[in-house]
């Protein structure tokens, strides 16, 4: 009897797992279909590759497209480098400490800002007061500020999982702290460290709020010429469709276009880096 | 020829060597060998610094490699550690190729001479006597030799940089018992050329490979002989019982 009682109570508990999971996926799939079902329509080569026209109500999403990338690309440049160094310093060089417990906390604080918050503080610290205006480079500065902390986080993290072991081995042959590091202990954290990135990509392409008083530009139909100049970007644009435009009801479905433009291009990206990602570790097992 | 003066080692408070003195022969085994937590091991590390790398850990006395004061300020580690390979309990190769693996440390002391670093390579797995198995798949990964491989792959990878002294921790402890004797030969052909310490917990392994003995127990070293004296007739009786199996 009891033994019944129990199966039953397993049966069921497995039952509930399966169902949420099942949930979860499938309010992603819902989320997915929905916006590929509203914004397929749209989405034509003449969409991808021309300007808007007509306050806003024809033409493409083009500048918007080329203004996402912009700002990945260069937040990732600055904070990249930035961010693994940092990683690097608290993990493997700073003694654990008071100091190091500070900086993590601090890290994990700067995760924590709101992104709005963050946006104001970029536009009086990098618009204004460094003078760069709204620009390709104050938005990536902006942006690079939020997603620091991930890239921190998780260079830590995957050096942190690099065993002991293979440093001291290092040592053992004469290999300095920097050459261990460089040579034994980064090649095989990289896989991990990339791991920040694709959701650096994720993160940096889909915000709005860092950008909005940074770059990025309510209509703007040219492309930018220099890293001084504001750029549209998707997901301000699809903010701008849907609240701002002088049509709303006939802007709708050019609104669902750019969501599944902005959500592709995270998808491409993100699967461009777990590529290399994959390579990476590929070559630390047979390098 | 390695030397040790008077040497006291704690970790933090705790005093894990206590006023050793032991002098090492060129082209001999010496054997260190004792109860788990006796201090060979801290011992051993001693000779190219390991223990650096622990904090908070304090050392008085002297230690001498080929007749440099070890622990002088003018010292650079890294340089003694060319000079004083060691190889760990556990194979531990990079996940590098098996060359790669072999030239690591050529490398990193800023070799660059691609046909010295093939020779080195080449005469390091032959003195390991490992090149016969791996001549022909030096660029496949580390990771595909077996456990006896690996460590004979780290021996070679100490060879390289030619050092002068070999230190070994329980070098064949996690070997089955065909590379273990494998590892015991190659130890013995090694002698030739270099200064040799093993930290073994096998008695057998010890008889079997060492020219000279020591017997550690709690941080001190009780006796110190020729290895047929130590195992055959034991001037301590501390030693007799640990090597009759009495505790340990």
């Amino acid at each position: 009897m009891r033994m019944k009682r129990k199966k039953r109570a397993q049966w069921l508990a497995f039952a509930l797992f399966r169902l949420l999971g099942v949930l979860v996926v499938a309010l992603l799939i819902w989320i997915l279909g929905f916006i590929v079902y509203q914004g397929i329509g749209v989405i034509s080569w003449e969409f991808l590759t021309t300007g808007p026209t007509e306050g806003m109500t024809g033409g493409g999403i083009y500048p918007a497209i080329v203004g996402t990338l912009c700002l990945v690309v260069g937040s990732l440049v600055i904070s990249f480098p930035l961010g693994v160094m940092a990683g690097i310093y608290t993990q493997e060089y700073a003694k654990k400490g008071k100091l190091v417990q500070f900086i993590r906390l601090m890290t994990n604080n700067l995760a924590g800002i709101p992104s709005i918050v963050m946006g104001l503080f970029g536009m009086t610290l990098f618009v204004n007061t460094l003078g760069f205006g709204d620009s390709i480079l104050a938005g990536s500065l902006t942006l690079s500020l939020l997603v620091l902390p991930i890239i921190i986080r998780t260079t830590e993290e995957a050096l942190a999982s690099v065993p002991y072991a293979f440093r001291v081995g290092s040592y053992a042959l004469g290999a300095t702290k920097l050459q261990t590091i460089a040579r034994v202990v980064l090649p095989q954290a990289l896989p991990n460290i990339m791991t920040g990135l694709v959701l650096s990509v994720g993160r940096v392409s889909g915000e709005t709020a860092p950008i909005l008083f940074t770059v990025a530009a309510y209509f703007l139909p040219k492309l930018p010429t220099s890293i001084l100049d504001p750029v549209m970007a998707l997901p301000y644009h699809l903010y701008v469709l849907v609240t701002s435009g002088t049509d709303l009801e006939a802007t709708r479905p050019m609104a669902y276009g750019t969501a599944l433009v902005l959500i592709v291009l995270v998808l491409i990206v993100n699967l461009l880096a777990h590529g290399v990602r994959n390579r990476l570790g590929r070559k630390v097992k047979m390098n | 020829m390695i030397k040790a003066e008077s040497i006291d080692f704690y970790y933090g408070e705790y005093h894990a060597l206590k006023n050793i003195s032991m002098q090492m022969e060129p082209n001999t085994v010496t054997a260190l060998i004792g109860p788990s937590g006796c201090g060979k091991s801290t011992f051993l590390r001693l000779f190219n610094r390991m223990n650096d790398l622990i904090e908070g850990t304090r050392l008085e006395g002297k230690c001498w490699v080929d007749g440099v004061d070890i622990y002088d300020k003018s010292v650079d580690v890294d340089e003694l550690r060319k000079r004083v390979g060691m190889v760990f309990q556990k194979p531990t190769p990079f996940p590098k190729s098996i060359f790669e693996n072999v030239a690591y440390g050529l490398r990193v002391n800023g070799i660059k001479d691609k046909k010295f670093i093939a020779q080195r390579v080449e005469e390091s797995l032959r003195g390991a006597a490992l090149w016969d198995e791996v001549k022909d798949k030096l660029k496949k990964s580390a990771y595909e030799l077996s456990g006896g491989q690996q460590q004979r792959l780290c021996i070679a990878r100490s060879l390289a940089i030619s050092p002068s002294v070999l230190l070994m921790d329980e070098p064949a402890s996690a070997l089955d018992p065909i590379s273990t004797s494998k590892i015991e030969e190659l130890i013995y052909s090694l002698k030739e050329h270099y200064t040799i310490v093993i930290v073994t917990h096998n008695m057998q392994q010890a008889s079997r490979v060492s020219d000279k003995t020591g017997f550690f127990m709690l941080g001190e070293l009780i006796e110190y002989n020729d290895t047929k004296k130590i195992f055959l007739n034991p001037a301590m009786e501390e030693t007799q019982n640990y090597i009759t199996g009495r505790f340990g």
